[in-house]
């Protein structure tokens, strides 16, 4: 069969026809453009004989292959008392060695090819990638397997694992954004499996047979999807992938445990960390929405006005104008299986701490009252639209991308009608999003900073609940 | 390099194609009359374009009186010209510059610490407040990145280090004239507009970047002790105080002086017509009139005659940095530290990995690199931090045991050909990306002399012998040339 190659078509045309000595320089305001017009590129969707999907996109640019196996499997399946188990197995699986290679002919094998294997495990979502030269391709490929199916989680490696995750436990309060990064996250799901975080007691209650029984419930493969991009021949890879990844008999069908949505109540809380420092870290925010929302395309536009570019209001106003701050901003990440956040954060002296938040929510409570102008709206528009061919500049990403929105449950056609989908978002649209998805008078507050040299107290923003940042780590 | 090339392929059972383009090949360089360096290479994976400009002149070259003027420059630059940015220029103009005037009053009046006048400081901010809102009637906030956005333009940005100032953007392929439109006027007609509010938009970075941050204060006071005669040691945003006295004039100063034409080095990396984009460039940057050359720092380094250890009380656990002077980019002495950095600090292979992270587990993290930037005689850096129990001691003592084993045992053919290994995938892989590809193609012109500078490498690497790896160490590694720099957690480990 005929290697399937992706076909990018597209019309580029010199804006200004080039004469020798033509000097004509346009006016950056009022200049126009040939059309360029952008074919979103597909990748080939390819069932194993296993029947785990595949997704393919071969390109010679680079002499290189990439591959990533996305797993149903996350932080949200773990056991309440056992908080940072996906964690450790995400890592140990590469780390541990796998197939029986022990973990430093691994790391020798691999690195003498400039091949590597990596693992990790997300909140939602798993996954084992690789990267190496073609010439490098089988035996990489075969490491990729025993990491990602048949890992060994070799006992010294579990314990360096452990002893790494306590290491970081003992530093998380050391940057004062860590902590309100952390803090906000936790205060938001409060409740939910997204809220909680490793302890001390957590990671030390782990047992290697834990990381085991994690691994096997779900690293099958019928629970997995892969993403393939690169200089490859389509039927020397799909040969070796069905070689790879025969069917075994599935011990058990694949049950993957219900996790109820996060949903809590909507209600205004002030936390405020005590560090030293003569800059406060500020975050502000609620839960968001997900995916599956038919808001979300005005929420993409309402999130660049208010809070997600360089000419945001609360850039603007909060940066440009007043100099409170270097960094501010504000963003939904819209959650893809599980309700996602609103969070709007800054920086700033001291000296101005009130100041920056009464300012920030003022903006943003700004969007639930008047619609935004037309000249927002449009800008917005234009820039979402005109710059998601973006999204789609490696073969990687796009085989990764397409292999993402079946993992999530994408509607067909999402990518497709993208932008006809932004373009049909109205004034009242984002004012109607805004009124249902910002409540400002029910954020979570985080204060990161040295209450002493606040412009005012706290409390004039609602009842205060101080965090404990002392850490009391057992004596190894 | 096409002969290794081809050879690769033939043994390759799952690459179809002979990949004829090497960067070599692929990179077309154009200089123009004025002394702007153009490189171009077409990549027609998406089209799109990345257009970085970078200016040969960083903080290394500002004058003790303007520390952190490189930087702020860079910010102000994001801030119009005399038509874009602005309503009306002539009617802006007489109130920028009493702007400038009051604030400067302001500025020396403030010099005098507790001799200053209260009354006399508070009367100078009202007037410059009055004077700042009526300029801000004339200003198009931000209109640079408006126009680029509605286009699509997206990672519109800048960075400023010790070397160098860089300017880029990404663009949908058909509109990389705007580029050429906005980056020339930019040149040209630069107004840096709403100065002294953006002075307060630096002095939140340098908060947010150094101050709150112990790693990075740390890391600031370490290198600021390793030099003490070199600009290298001055971070490259200023001190505090340094950003509290700078001005509007400055900056313009540093701006007449230094962006010119014949410092600049442009790399458009992406879908386009390599003629084509010549002569528009050409059209847009051609008749800009080239300046003087930016002279080269002449200040040496004195050699060390002693270790020096530096220690930040801070809320945080323990960090440890050690750092020993080297040549610069470019020198034979740097290839050498180039293989060792690799066999030291790169992948789970690495001799510190293996050692002080799986072996003896007294750190879960340790990297090797060099800083603060690398035109001139710069640093080899160790930064690790320990494990809890283990001490800062314990760490220390271990890095110093594996750079003594360079310097008394051969290092083996096969670490050196693994690490041949990996320059030839990154060959690869770098030329993935239209930005990253722009980044190496701007950053080895300015800082190596030349672009090719990537393409020579691996043939330089190959020719280290573990000969120069054991004279390197003992030349280098010694106490006298040393600097230790560590975190001691405040009130102990409570």
């Amino acid at each position: 069969m005929r290697p399937f190659l992706v076909f990018i078509c597209y019309l580029v045309i010199s804006a200004t026809p080039v004469y020798a000595g033509d000097q004509h320089q346009a006016n950056p305001r009022t200049m126009t453009f040939a059309a360029l017009n952008f074919q979103i590129p597909k990748a080939e969707r390819v069932v194993l004989e296993c029947g785990m999907p595949v997704y393919l996109l071969r390109d010679t640019e680079l002499p290189i292959i990439n591959m990533t196996a996305m797993v149903r499997v996350g932080s949200v399946y773990e056991p309440a008392a056992k908080t940072g188990l996906s964690d450790m197995v995400g890592r140990v699986m590469r780390s541990g060695g796998a197939g029986g290679v022990p973990p430093e002919q691994m790391d020798d094998e691999l690195e003498f090819m400039a091949s590597s294997v990596e693992s990790s495990i997300g909140s939602d979502m798993g996954m084992v990638s690789m990267t190496t030269l073609g010439k490098n391709f089988s035996r990489t490929l075969d490491i990729f397997r025993n990491v990602l199916l048949l890992p060994d989680f070799s006992g010294n490696r579990v314990e360096i694992a452990r002893r790494h995750i306590v290491e970081a436990l003992r530093r998380q309060n050391d940057d004062p954004k860590d902590i309100a990064g952390r803090e906000i996250n936790r205060a938001i799901y409060a409740g939910h499996s997204l809220g909680e975080i490793a302890t001390f007691e957590s990671i030390n209650s782990l047992t290697r047979q834990d990381l085991v029984d994690f691994h096997q419930r779900f690293f099958r493969l019928d629970n997995m999807i892969l993403a393939v991009s690169g200089d490859f021949d389509r039927t020397s890879l799909l040969n070796a992938l069905n070689t790879t990844f025969k069917s075994g008999k599935n011990r058990t069908s694949l049950i993957l445990p219900k996790v109820p949505q996060p949903d809590q109540p909507l209600q205004g809380e002030v936390i405020y960390g005590k560090k030293d420092v003569n800059q406060t870290v500020i975050r502000m925010g609620h839960l968001g929405l997900t995916k599956d929302s038919p808001d979300i395309y005005a929420i993409r536009l309402l999130d660049y006005i208010l809070g997600g570019s360089f000419t945001s209001r609360l850039m603007m106003e909060i940066r440009t104008n007043q100099g409170l701050a270097y960094s501010v901003g504000s963003h939904f990440d819209i959650g893809r299986r599980f309700t996602g956040t609103f969070i709007a954060e800054t920086e700033t002296k001291a000296e101005s701490t009130a100041k920056a938040i009464n300012l920030m929510k003022q903006i943003i409570s700004g969007m639930t009252k008047e619609p935004v102008s037309d000249a927002e709206l449009n800008a917005a528009r234009e820039y979402l639209i005109n710059s998601f061919m973006f999204g789609f500049t490696s073969p990687a990403s796009i085989v990764t991308q397409r292999a993402r929105l079946e993992y999530y449950g994408y509607p067909d056609g999402y990518l497709e009608q993208y932008r006809d989908n932004l373009a049909k978002v109205t004034k009242v649209d984002i004012l109607s999003a805004a009124r249902k998805y910002l409540h400002p008078d029910a954020f979570k507050l985080v204060v990161v900073g040295d209450a002493t040299k606040f412009d005012q107290p706290l409390t004039t923003l609602g009842q205060v609940r101080e965090l404990d940042l002392k850490l009391n780590p057992p004596k190894p | 390099m096409k002969t290794i090339l081809a050879a690769v392929t033939l043994l390759a059972a799952f690459a179809t194609t002979i990949h004829a383009a090497t960067l070599e090949e692929k990179v077309v360089e154009h200089s123009m009359k004025n002394g702007m360096k153009l490189l171009l290479v077409e990549r027609h994976t998406s089209p799109t374009v990345a257009a970085w400009i970078r200016f040969k002149v960083g903080s290394v070259d500002e004058r003790s009186d303007e520390r952190g003027i490189a930087h702020m420059l860079e910010h102000m630059l994001f801030k119009g010209t005399t038509t874009l940015g602005t309503t009306d220029y002539a009617a802006e103009k007489p109130i920028l510059d009493k702007i400038e005037a009051v604030a400067q009053k302001l500025m020396n009046e403030k010099a005098r610490r507790e001799k200053a006048d209260p009354a006399k400081i508070a009367e100078l901010e009202k007037q410059l407040a009055v004077l700042e809102s009526d300029a801000s009637k004339y200003v198009v906030k931000d209109e640079f990145f408006e126009l680029y956005s509605k286009h699509g333009g997206t990672g519109y940005n800048a960075f400023t280090s010790r070397d160098g100032t860089t300017y880029l953007i990404n663009l949908p392929a058909n509109k990389l004239e705007l580029w050429a439109a906005i980056e020339s006027d930019r040149l040209q007609n630069a107004v840096l507009r709403e100065f002294y509010t953006e002075r307060s938009v630096v002095m939140e970075e340098r908060r947010r970047s150094y101050d709150a941050d112990p790693e990075n204060k740390l890391w600031e006071t370490f290198v600021a002790s390793s030099f003490l005669a070199h600009p290298y040691g001055q971070p490259t945003i200023g001190w505090m105080s340094d950003i509290e006295y700078l001005t509007r004039s400055k900056a313009e100063r540093f701006f007449r002086d230094y962006y010119a034409p014949n410092n600049a080095i442009v790399a458009i990396v992406g879908d386009i017509d390599t003629r084509k984009t010549i002569a528009m460039v050409e059209r847009y940057f051609g008749a800009i009139k080239p300046g003087k050359e930016i002279p080269p720092v002449t200040t040496i380094e004195p050699a060390q005659s002693g270790e020096r250890r530096i220690e930040l009380i801070a809320e945080a656990e323990p960090a440890l940095i050690m750092g020993f002077h080297k040549p610069a980019i470019g020198t034979p002495d740097d290839y050498v530290f180039d293989v060792i950095t690799m066999i030291l600090g790169t992948g789970r292979t690495s001799r510190f990995y293996k050692d002080l992270v799986i072996e003896k587990q007294i750190t879960s993290d340790i990297g090797v690199f060099d800083a603060p930037g690398t035109r001139y005689p710069n640093l080899f850096i160790v930064s690790a931090n320990p494990r809890a129990p283990h001490t800062i001691k314990e760490v220390e003592e271990a890095i110093l045991a594996e750079l003594d084993t360079l310097k008394t045992t051969p290092v083996a053919e096969r670490d050196l050909l693994r690490i041949l290994n990996k320059i030839e995938y990154e060959e690869a892989r770098r030329m993935g990306t239209n930005g990253g590809l722009a980044r190496n193609l701007t950053e080895y012109e300015a800082t190596a002399g030349s672009w090719r500078y990537m393409t020579e490498h691996r043939g330089k690497i190959a020719k280290v012998t573990p000969a120069d790896i054991m004279r390197v160490a003992t030349t280098y590694f010694t106490p006298l040339n040393r600097t230790v720099g560590l975190i001691t957690k405040k009130g102990g480990d409570k």
